[in-house]
């Protein structure tokens, strides 16, 4: 490598570095740093990449198109999220949960493991610990472990979780179809699932508590990895982590009442709403993502109206060339996000005829809606746009020729310490995979390896990294009466984090041997 | 100045990721019609909106 490559891979090196810098060591929002890494992104081009303004119109064009994709499905299940929880399902979920057993290895595996899974599948963003986290406390788990456990056992899910957003932002920045992605991608984190269920127990319990709840980590680990895959490679990857998780709920609940597992009484706590009806919102989701994926009468009815841009060539000053093409097509009424607002309004239909809401339930769920969407999507658009002008000028190219010529074939045991990292920094496996998406891409391409595997190595460390995220760390510390005092749950989830990107890490490169 | 921002922080940063999304729909208009002014005008507009969620976002 020339002196000269070196200054380049710097100079294409320095709005990820800004990003890293800014959000590891300085707590600055996602958004914040966005921000920052956009303008060091936009002199860094213009200076040594030959972008002009032509080309920085044409890529932001292309970065807001794929935020698009993204927004509206993290919008969408925010707002049913939200809708749901307005009525105190939430909580009904997690008492009737607690009726089935006191065993306090399957009371971990089923809020901190499975529920934890099952928020990310229908929320995301830091939901899974900042619920889970006080219901634990409650059960009598010293805050700490409350933080951690929900903290690595959601990690899993978050690929397919959120309704997919973070499978589908993988898919859009790297224009590979889901069935390409899907069966490497299940497979890892389903591999990932089993080792988030053991060390969710480690935390609290260590190996002895492994053991004592080995069976049922085996059963539930299969039950939710095998649903996810199913779901995932079928084509319904928008119910992946939430159906996963809600077989999982269902093997749990069975496991639980084993007699290895029933020694003592189960809680006799009630709740005022029934968990049918707690989960009714669920049901309806599921059946309104099933027909508008798997029935072809009603995909075609929905997938009508699309939203499409068509781009000519883009050539940058120093000769890079962006072939002609469409953007991201915008499926207005049979995209994810579209699915998931029929839900919310037909599941606010269904709780207010029932009288689950109090007098202006309307505009808690509107405020709560706009409040955490708004920051999220403004950190992910700005690093999305940032990623596109990275993505016109050469830039990710020269960072995969880079990594591609140091790792060459052990390539895939760093892939997922990438996703990591990302994650960690950006507090989100979206945005982990919109700043490294195309980055794997190519360096596995300049590396001769599977591009499916690299990218499944992507989003599994990406996924992971939400439990080292100090972004969502702090939201569960907040909500246990530890802010202030994250570290030492910092502490444990890194090591538990490093471990299984470690173990992925490995699998990935045998893989990639054998494959 | 900064009570201003504190009062209106969620409706300022709404205000703002309009932006963020309506204002590449204008350049895509001025690229395809290869209108400087337009494109030199809205990535202008694009740098003020990335300067205030900077500072505030």
């Amino acid at each position: 490598m020339t002196a000269l490559f070196i200054l380049k891979w710097m100079a294409a090196f320095s709005p990820i570095l800004t990003v890293l810098v800014l959000m590891i060591f300085k707590n600055w929002s996602g958004s914040r740093a966005g921000a920052a890494g956009w303008f060091v992104a936009l002199i860094a081009a213009s200076l040594f990449f030959g972008a002009h303004p032509k080309l920085l119109a044409y890529s932001q064009i292309k970065g807001i198109l794929l935020s698009l994709n993204v927004l509206y499905i993290i919008w969408t299940a925010l707002l049913l999220y939200n809708v749901v929880n307005e009525t105190g399902a939430i909580k009904a979920i997690g008492i009737g949960i607690e009726r089935f057993s006191s065993d306090k290895s399957i009371q971990i595996l089923i809020f901190g493991w499975i529920f934890a899974s099952f928020l990310q599948g229908v929320a995301g963003y830091g939901v899974p610990i900042a619920v889970v986290a006080p219901l634990l406390v409650s059960l009598g788990f010293s805050p700490v472990v409350a933080v951690a456990v929900p903290a690595i056992g959601h990690s899993w899910s978050v690929t397919f979780g959120s309704m997919g957003a973070s499978f589908q932002t993988l898919m859009a920045v790297t224009g590979y179809e889901y069935a390409y992605l899907a069966p490497w991608s299940a497979s890892l984190l389903g591999i990932a699932a089993f080792l988030c269920g053991i060390f969710c127990v480690h935390v609290f319990g260590g190996w002895k508590m492994v053991r004592h709840s080995f069976i049922a980590i085996l059963i539930i680990g299969i039950a939710m990895s095998g649903t996810q895959y199913i779901l995932a490679v079928t084509g319904m990857w928008t119910l992946g982590g939430f159906g996963a998780s809600l077989v999982g709920l269902l093997s749990g609940l069975a496991v639980a009442k084993l007699k290895r597992y029933n020694q003592t009484p189960p809680s006799k706590a009630t709740s005022q709403m029934s968990l049918a009806w707690a989960l009714s919102a669920y049901f309806i989701l599921i059946v309104i993502v099933s027909s508008g994926v798997m029935i072809p009468a009603v995909k075609t009815f929905l997938g009508q109206v699309q939203l499409i841009f068509s781009f000519p060539e883009i050539v940058s000053l120093k000769g890079w060339v962006v072939e002609a093409g469409k953007g991201k097509a915008i499926n207005v009424f049979g995209h994810g996000g579209a699915l998931l607002l029929y839900s919310s309004i037909i599941s606010f239909l269904v709780y207010q005829s029932k009288g689950y809401y109090q007098t202006g339930a309307v505009k808690a769920i509107v405020q709560k809606t706009i409040k955490s969407g708004v920051p999220t999507s403004l950190g992910i658009v700005s690093m999305v746009c940032f990623a596109m002008i990275m993505d016109h000028c050469q830039m990710i190219y020269i960072l995969a020729e880079g990594i591609s010529r140091v790792f060459g074939p052990i390539y895939p045991l760093i892939s997922p310490w990438i996703g990591l990292l990302g994650a960690f920094m950006t507090g989100s496996n979206t945005n982990s995979n919109v700043v490294f998406g195309v980055l794997q891409l190519e360096t596995a391409q300049l590396a001769g390896l599977s591009t499916a595997l690299i990218l499944a190595a992507q989003t599994t460390g990406g996924a992971l990294g939400s439990m080292i995220a100090p972004a969502k760390i702090l939201v569960g510390c907040s909500t246990v009466g530890l802010s202030g005092k994250e570290g030492p749950v910092l502490k444990a989830t890194l090591w538990y984090g490093f471990v299984i990107t470690g173990i992925i890490g490995i699998i990935a490169l045998v893989f990639s041997f054998i494959s | 100045m900064n009570d201003f921002f504190k009062k209106y922080n969620t409706t300022l940063k709404s205000m703002s990721l309009i932006l963020m999304i309506a204002i590449p729909f204008f350049l895509y208009q001025g690229a395809i019609q290869d209108s400087d002014f337009q494109i030199n005008l809205f990535l202008g507009l694009m740098v003020a909106n990335m300067l205030f969620i900077l500072k505030k976002g």
